[in-house]
């Protein structure tokens, strides 16, 4: 099978199954209790967020991007997913009015089953009404962002979550939601858009910390256990980053062709 | 059952025909992603169906019961507006005449005008960070203004050194912190599709 492999991905491949390989192992350990997770400031201040809202009688909101199940972008869509689940749990619970605009069509019928489920879980699901809270603005990206600013400005909301992919609207709401004073906990994968967020939200989900928050959220073993693989791969990505700039600098480009296979 | 083993099990096999495609293309395994892609298109045109029957259903109720006639009137103006849209690209296509010129007369000043108050929005939060109060913050207002003062042509034109200092903070600075971010989301990604081929990860089937 492997001569079927067009060079240049020989490498990736191996490096795959490795990954898959330490990844199942670091699940077998999770299981049995042998990793913790640090703390992530900003998931543990969407309890607070809530309780904010709660506090005010004004909504939450919790904005998972424009991203679909279909692009690049899923995992980040996936994750904002995750935190959704978390966030209309805890507002089904406490009482808190949850407002989640949604721009995806593949992703709103998933948003919408994930927001009943909690509300059900909490027994208030007559407390829902999906078309209001769930609305759909629309699939193009500055229809949805006035659509989201308009929202936010006659709403006035305690607090707002944002956690998926997100592109230029960004700072229009991270702006927006804190020029009418709410409670900022964003998160995002997209490198351009995290200086926005870092510059405006009260706490900022960095790059991967997104892709942790459902193992950090719901305290599975499992999950966590995986997030152990994810250390393990960083590690490795630092130790060949130095040896191969080392030996880079040296002439020798040995971990460069090997990459290269 | 049906609601969780098998939407597991077809992620599971579009995941692998998914990787198999990209690593091993064969014919058989192109055709195959190509069936899964096609499908995929098919789910989203019935998923936009989803979306138009949602703001029917609230601009609905709003026409109906919204107190203000202001709102009543705006609703209205956004239903009669989508059916018109939609019966144009219907009936027209979207290569019409009729169908550009609401493109280009409409919806693309309207975006270039969002996109063109984003200056407003930025230069707002560089106000609010752009402060010394912190030793980091400070630092950010000194990279900041060497940062602004290289990408302006004046300060380029008075000393050269300006746009070098700046080339050396894209390309130095900047570049490393994010390589390492990248590294990060790269392998975050990963591992949740591995979480996720491997049933581990259901957030995206709609219940936790």
């Amino acid at each position: 099978m492997v001569w079927l492999i067009p060079e240049g991905k020989l490498t990736p491949f191996i490096t795959l199954i490795l990954m898959w390989i330490i990844t199942l192992i670091s699940i077998y350990y999770g299981k049995k209790g042998k990793f913790s997770v640090r703390r992530i400031p900003g998931l543990d201040k969407i309890e607070e967020a809530v309780g904010r809202a709660v506090e005010m009688g004004r909504p939450i909101f919790d904005i998972i991007g424009m991203g679909s199940f279909t692009s690049i972008y899923a995992p980040q869509t996936v994750a904002g997913l995750s935190v959704l689940g978390y966030v209309s749990k805890l507002c089904a619970e406490k009482g808190a009015k949850l407002i989640a605009p949604q721009a995806a069509v593949d992703v709103m019928p998933v948003a919408v089953e994930i927001v009943r489920q909690s509300y059900a879980e909490a027994g208030k699901l007559d407390e829902l009404d999906v078309d209001e809270q769930l609305p759909y603005l629309s699939g193009t990206q500055f229809a949805w962002a006035s659509g989201i600013i308009g929202m936010a400005a006659r709403l006035k909301p305690a607090a707002n979550v944002m956690v998926g992919p997100f592109w230029a609207e960004s700072m229009m709401f991270a702006e927006t939601f804190a020029r009418v004073g709410a409670y900022q906990v964003a998160g995002t994968a997209r490198l351009y858009q995290l200086p926005f967020f870092a510059a405006v939200a009260d706490y900022v989900l960095i790059g991967e910390e997104i892709f942790a928050a459902d193992a950090y959220l719901t305290k599975d073993p499992i999950k966590i256990g995986s997030l152990f693989s994810q250390d393990v791969y960083k590690l490795v990505a630092i130790v060949l980053s130095v040896i191969g700039a080392l030996l880079s600098t040296a002439g020798v480009k040995i971990i460069v062709d090997l990459l290269k296979k | 059952m049906y609601k969780r083993e098998i939407p597991l099990l077809i992620t599971f096999l579009s995941g692998v025909v998914a990787v198999l495609e990209y690593y091993f293309p064969t014919d058989a395994t192109k055709n195959a992603f190509t069936v899964l892609k096609n499908w995929g298109i098919i789910i989203g045109a019935f998923a936009l169906g989803f979306g138009a029957v949602n703001l029917f259903i609230v601009y609905g109720r709003r026409i109906r019961k919204a107190p203000s006639i202001v709102d009543r009137a705006f609703s209205a103006w956004l239903l009669f507006l989508l059916v018109v849209v939609a019966a144009v690209g219907v009936a027209l296509t979207s290569a019409s005449d009729q169908y550009r010129w609401i493109y280009n007369s409409i919806y693309l000043p309207l975006g270039a005008t969002m996109y063109a108050s984003l200056c407003f929005y930025m230069t707002a939060g560089a106000y609010k960070v752009l402060r010394a109060r912190t030793l980091d913050s400070t630092l950010l207002l000194i990279t900041a203004f060497l940062v602004i003062l290289g990408n302006t042509p004046l300060s380029a034109a008075i000393w050269r050194g300006f746009f070098t200092w700046r080339m050396w903070i894209f390309d130095v600075i900047v570049s490393g912190a994010y390589r390492g971010i990248r590294i990060g989301v790269g392998i975050g990604s990963i591992v949740l599709g591995i979480r996720t081929l491997l049933g581990m990860e259901t957030g995206y089937l709609g219940r936790r």
